[in-house]
């Protein structure tokens, strides 16, 4: 092959590259969470949960000091993404009174991932 | 590129990568040596006295040099006979002694002093033998807890029991551990029952006759309640009292379909032994889940009740229910006070029991009969009580799927069990702080996950957030009910009580002050800044002819949220010991 169209070769295959890592960019920001942020029912029932199960002795749904975060504000303190939120959710934080649900929940990650759309619905951050 | 260039950046990125991977994992890089735990005394102090035997507990309440229970005798007063702290002489208190807990979390304890030494438990069942003279350790052990305990409100602990040469702590994974009382070493060990299933000890231990009695927390994880009796020698399991009934037995009627089984009614306080009528008093939890009682319906027996216990058999003599079907987390496993009172003219053995619904009761301790039920919460509207001692119901404080009306007194009380009252025979007062905060409460889902908080609902604390709630150390006349005084304060009040002979009581307040107050009129007679919210017990005594008064500070998990009022100080968990200076 020619120096030249080896060049050629060479920078449309960069260009493909570019083209589907930003795909895979654009595929990767599409959040678990995002259909059921999109759907009020499931927001709802993630917002019941919440109240139901973790509000009360726990995370309070006005701004308060406790150990148990206050989750409506602008701090995560163990992750910041759905998916990290979703995991505290799921396995707890060692050494803290968060009990990992696993997936217990009645209908299991289900409602795990409207629990963290409903935390996301209700931030009271201006880039939740 | 040429390949030396290739392998110089293969070689780069491979160096590049291991240190990325230990960073990581820090624990190749600083593998560090266990911390002692365990200390054990190097020295013979308290062995003086000898065994702290079943006379000295009994006579407890007349013991100077002592505080042997976590309410300094058997029926439940709280009441030190030191006669020389006055609301003349409380001003010459002076800082004797400290000790940093060195644990975060509330510090609730009630220390116990024997023979110059007082044992002190912090948050997570750290457990210290100090000099009670000078604070200098004498042995102390540190226990390990699991990274996945089930504490609803807090890893707290409120105290040992001590019986012949041991003491005896609750763990917060549901354990019992027994120590030599001079030496510190652990004698046995006992595995109350799985924590896992969302059980924990944070109250003390009762010891009477050989025989340890024990309550555990578990009403906000669907547990099915119990308190045990151990005994002393061994830690073998004599009996267990469930607090549910089960199939086939009576009250299991009061359990709508299988809800006996996660109903909660647990018995996270300490109870009272009554040698007279030779009976065990334990007041029981609030039933689950907290807030949502669909799934439940029935009374619910026996939860929120007075239970009336053989200490021998731990069989039922009688029980007395504060509230049937609670649905707003009435909890009422509060103080129990056994006291003598003249009823129409006849003196009757009774219980005095200030509950969390806001009511203070008189119950006929032989035969359990109700006798009387009076507000001492300045703000009581969930119920009226009628003739028979049981509430009648306002509707709108019953929560639905939208919020309730406002509901007084809120979840936490009133009184709550976290911490003591005190009763002075000598003015036939009982003096309990009261946490001044309604709030509404929104029925939601009863989701039970074995483990996982089972509670039903939520609240809004809306006094607190509107910065009305408040705090009252109520003195209530413990044969009529009826409220003699109320000091105010400006939050609600988290702390114990103790009484003096002298006429003094001590209590301390969430915005860190220790107070010393006249027992008669409720006039702040003595204080100082602590510096830290105040959850512990305070208690009194003498050693080598000076008295002594002892109070735990420090550690919020932020219940103060719904008590009334934030706490900004600092969360220090410090032991402040004051001597009278009689000079």
């Amino acid at each position: 092959m020619k120096l030249r169209n080896l060049r050629w070769s060479v920078l449309l295959a960069g260009t493909a590259i570019l083209a589907a890592c930003q795909v895979s960019s654009i595929v990767s920001q599409r959040s678990p969470a995002d259909p059921y942020k999109e759907d009020p029912t499931a927001v709802a029932r993630g917002g019941a949960i919440f109240k139901s199960v973790c509000s009360g002795y726990c995370h309070q749904l006005t701004p308060t000091t406790s150990d148990a975060l206050f989750l409506f504000d602008c701090t995560w303190k163990h992750g910041d993404t759905d998916q990290e939120i979703f995991q505290i959710i799921t396995t707890g934080v060692p050494n803290t009174r968060m009990v990992g649900f696993a997936d217990n929940l009645p209908e299991g990650y289900q409602d795990t991932w409207r629990i963290v759309a409903w935390l996301r619905h209700n931030s009271l951050c201006d880039d939740p | 590129m040429k390949l030396r260039g290739l392998v110089f950046l293969a070689l780069a990125m491979a160096v590049l990568t291991e240190f990325a991977e230990s960073a990581q994992d820090p624990g190749e890089e600083f593998e560090l040596r266990q911390a002692p735990t365990h200390w054990l005394a190097t020295d013979n102090k308290g062995a003086g006295a000898g065994p702290v035997t079943q006379e000295k507990l009994s006579a407890s309440g007349n013991a100077k040099t002592s505080w042997l229970h976590y309410y300094g005798d058997y029926r439940g007063y709280r009441h030190s006979p030191i006669d020389d702290i006055t609301p003349e002489t409380v001003g010459n208190l002076e800082f004797a002694w400290g000790m940093a807990a060195g644990t975060v979390g509330p510090f609730e304890t009630s220390p116990i002093v024997y023979d110059g030494i007082m044992y002190v438990t912090t948050s997570y069942n750290r457990l210290i033998a100090v000099d009670a003279g000078s604070g200098e350790v004498i042995w102390r052990y540190d226990y390990h807890n699991p990274e996945d305990l089930r504490i609803c409100c807090g890893p707290n602990n409120r105290g040992v029991a001590i019986g012949g040469d041991l003491v005896v702590m609750g763990t917060l994974d549901a354990k019992l551990l027994a120590f030599n009382r001079l030496t510190g070493a652990l004698v046995w060990e006992t595995v109350i029952t799985k924590y896992q299933r969302g059980f924990s000890v944070t109250g003390a231990p009762l010891i009477a006759n050989g025989r340890v009695f024990i309550g555990l927390g578990g009403g906000e994880y669907g547990v099915r309640g119990f308190f045990d009796a151990y005994d002393l020698a061994t830690g073998e399991l004599l009996w267990r009292h469930y607090t549910i009934p089960t199939d086939g037995e009576d009250g299991v009627e009061t359990w709508a379909g299988e809800s006996y089984k996660i109903g909660g009614s647990p018995t996270w306080n300490t109870g009272t032994y009554d040698p007279e009528t030779e009976t065990i008093f334990w007041a029981t939890g609030n039933p689950g889940p907290d807030w949502n009682g669909d799934n439940r319906e029935g009374d619910n027996l026996y939860s929120d009740s007075l239970l009336a216990v053989d200490p021998k058999t731990g069989e039922l003599k009688w029980y007395f229910q504060f509230t049937p079907h609670d649905i707003w987390d009435y909890d009422g496993n509060t103080q129990i006070i056994l006291l003598d009172v003249e009823v129409n003219g006849e003196m009757i053995k009774a219980v005095g029991h200030a509950d969390r619904n806001g009511y203070y009761y008189l119950i006929n301790r032989v035969s359990g009969a109700y006798i009387l039920a009076e507000p001492y919460v300045a703000e009581v509207n969930w119920a009226t009580i009628d003739d028979a001692g049981r509430p009648v119901v306002r509707p709108g404080a019953i929560p639905t799927g939208t919020y309730s009306d406002r509901v007084c007194p809120g979840h936490a009380g009133g009184m709550n069990a976290a911490y003591t009252g005190a009763y002075s025979p000598i003015t036939g007062l009982y003096y309990v702080n009261s946490i001044e905060s309604c709030e509404i409460i929104e029925k939601g889902m009863a989701i039970f996950i074995e483990g996982s908080t089972y509670l039903g609902g939520s609240f809004q604390s809306v006094d607190a957030e509107a910065g009305t709630s408040y705090g009252n150390l109520v003195a209530i006349d413990a044969a009529s009910g009826k409220v003699k005084w109320r000091h105010q304060e400006v939050n609600g009040l988290l702390s114990g009580v103790v009484s003096t002979q002298g006429g003094v009581l001590f209590t301390g307040t969430v915005d860190g002050r220790f107070l010393g107050l006249d027992a008669a009129t409720g006039e702040v007679a003595w204080e100082k800044r602590v510096g830290s919210i105040v959850r512990g017990q305070p208690i009194v005594y003498e050693h080598e002819g000076a008295s002594y008064v002892a109070i735990a500070t420090g550690g919020s998990n932020g219940v103060e949220y719904f008590t009334g009022g934030f706490s900004s100080l600092p969360d220090n968990t410090y032991l402040f010991v004051f001597r009278l200076n009689k000079q």
